[in-house]
């Protein structure tokens, strides 16, 4: 089944979804003003690659449906399918 | 039901107002130090039920016609401060976390990078330095304690507020609303029942929104404020 | 019988309303009054010496406070008119907001008030008044009471600057000053546009001689101070303001002005 994460589309968020949309197997959509990444299989971004601040970082997830999360560090966010 | 029974009816802060036992520097902090103009005193006595000493209730302006206000109760003891953590009005044990100790503060706002370097600027050379900058989402801050101990913020935005950041907030909040009915609750939770109202309400939102767009063409596109 | 306190910030040089006031109210059939004072340094009429007695209100009011009065009368009507259009209604709410402030349920009113809210009572516009002050400050009395929707026909100043003597000025000269008054257009006369001018015994005496209602800050005083703590206003001998709800007939008081406006 195809698990989905909803971004806000703000300036802000806007690295780390060009990031997480060149993953293999990664697809990208819009709801409203919501981006939507989908994937069938776990999804790791690393924090570094996006270059956004502290702040940004760890506030940057608006909604969560057929994944959760495993990890949410400095070093990276990782979805596993719930 | 009136015709304003329905609508946004105030207008910003009148007043928010903490006991202070140390006026003088209170006046030198608000006054001196930040440049806030004294706009407005009483001195009353304790006539009520409450038999409270006599007092000076006075005000400073903090822009926008509004104001931080402060009671000094003359023979009032003031706390004892020198353990533990927090401020005049509230005390909290040592082994209390900073983070909630910090909750509860006032933020101020400027309109510009440069006046809040000028307000930095001018903290700086007081008794009361700034102890943070921090950039934050899409606001930075300046922080210090004002001489009663209150957490004391002045804050600008890095960009306006866009409209989908408004349904973004509302989506957070009834997504909390909704998983505190049940125990357990966490961001988790939060976050899928978010995901759910996303998907109810998104897509309607987008298309009111360019319906308003059309009506109201403006230069800024959806940009509020 | 209920009795009410009343506290009254005067000028230091008065002594006029410690004596009218309790005089006036000392008439009422269902309430009784004590009075309470406080006083404001203040000996000459001067644009600087009301501004000096200003500066010491929230004094008063914290003294007259202590006492738990019910109302309070700020007793200077030239200070408060003095000092720009409208002023009776900022003073009032920051003593309002004083008293509240501290827990205090007492209510505040002050003479230039009391004056405008007694001509509204009277339902007139046209007014004639007499006045103890200099020219310049007779002046400000008479565009304050304009602003505030009256026209004022004609008046006097009987210049006397020292306060004290104001409260020496023979009912007399008050009279005489009220005679050489053109009266054709007035439906209302204010024989002592001033607390600390006597003038209570010529109240009645001066609605029978020109036959329009007749009132004083005095009378106008004891008028605001009773509906403010809600008692009828049913006062012999001081005009016909005080008789307002007097369900006594009324043989010796003018008619009625109120259809020839």
């Amino acid at each position: 089944m195809t698990a989905r994460l909803f971004v806000l589309d703000v300036p802000e968020n806007v690295p780390i979804v060009e990031i997480a949309r060149g993953y293999p197997g990664v697809s990208l959509e819009k709801v409203g003003p919501y981006f939507v990444l989908a994937a069938e299989s776990n999804v790791t971004v690393d924090r570094r690659s996006t270059g956004v601040r502290h702040a940004v970082w760890y506030s940057w997830v608006g909604g969560l449906e057929g994944w959760q999360i495993e990890q949410w560090d400095r070093d990276a966010f990782r979805l596993v399918p719930r | 039901m009136s015709e304003l029974s329905a609508k946004h009816l105030v207008s910003g802060v009148d007043h928010a107002a903490f006991p202070t036992f140390d006026p003088v520097a209170t006046v030198r902090f608000y006054r001196d130090t930040l440049g806030f103009p004294v706009v407005h005193s009483i001195c009353a006595a304790g006539w009520g039920p409450d038999d409270h000493p006599d007092f000076i209730h006075f005000f400073f302006d903090i822009g926008n016609d509004d104001r931080i206000a402060f009671f000094y109760y003359f023979g009032l003891e003031a706390p004892e401060t020198s353990r533990g953590k927090g401020d005049v009005y509230a005390r909290f044990g040592s082994d209390t976390p900073e983070f909630f100790v910090r909750s509860r503060h006032i933020a101020l706002h400027v309109n510009s990078e440069e006046h809040l370097l000028e307000y930095r600027r001018r903290l700086d050379a007081s008794d009361w330095p700034v102890e943070m900058q921090i950039q934050h989402e899409t606001i930075e801050s300046i922080y210090t304690h004002d001489p009663n101990g209150y957490f004391f913020e002045i804050t600008r935005a890095l960009r306006p507020v866009t409209p989908q950041e408004d349904l973004d907030a509302n989506l957070t909040i009834d997504a909390l609303v909704d998983i505190l009915q049940q125990p357990g609750a966490s961001m988790d939770a939060l976050l899928v029942r978010k995901a759910e109202l996303i998907m109810e309400r998104a897509e309607n939102w987008q298309d009111e929104q360019e319906a308003e767009r059309e009506l109201i063409p403006s230069p800024e596109g959806p940009v509020r404020r | 019988m209920s009795q009410t306190r009343i506290g009254l910030v005067v000028p230091s040089s008065n002594t006029t309303v410690e004596t009218e006031m309790p005089a006036i109210l000392g008439r009422h059939e269902s309430a009784e009054f004590t009075f309470h004072a406080s006083r404001m340094r203040m000996a000459k009429v001067s644009p600087a010496q009301l501004a000096a007695m200003n500066a010491q209100r929230e004094r008063c009011i914290i003294e007259l406070g202590d006492a738990r009065p019910d109302v309070i009368l700020y007793a200077c009507l030239v200070a408060i008119m003095a000092s720009g259009i409208g002023e009776h209604r900022r003073v009032e709410s920051l003593v309002a907001e004083q008293l509240a402030t501290g827990g205090s349920s007492a209510v505040v009113r002050s003479s230039a008030g009391a004056l405008v809210e007694a001509i509204n009572a009277l339902g007139v516009k046209r007014i004639a008044l007499v006045t103890p002050y200099m020219r310049p400050l007779a002046e400000q009395v008479v565009g304050y009471l304009e602003a505030e929707g009256f026209e004022v026909v004609d008046w006097r100043a009987l210049e006397v600057e020292d306060n004290y003597e104001v409260g020496r000025i023979p009912g007399e000269r008050v009279l005489d000053a009220a005679r050489s008054l053109d009266l054709s257009k007035a439906n209302a006369l204010i024989i002592s546009a001033c607390v600390q001018m006597p003038s209570l015994d010529l109240v009645d005496a001066a609605e029978q001689e020109f036959g329009i209602p007749v009132l004083s800050a005095a009378t106008a005083g004891a008028y605001s101070i009773l509906r403010s703590a809600g008692l009828p206003v049913d006062i012999p001998g001081a005009g016909s303001l005080l008789r307002a709800d007097s369900t006594r007939p009324e043989s010796n008081s003018p008619t009625t002005i109120e259809g020839a406006i």
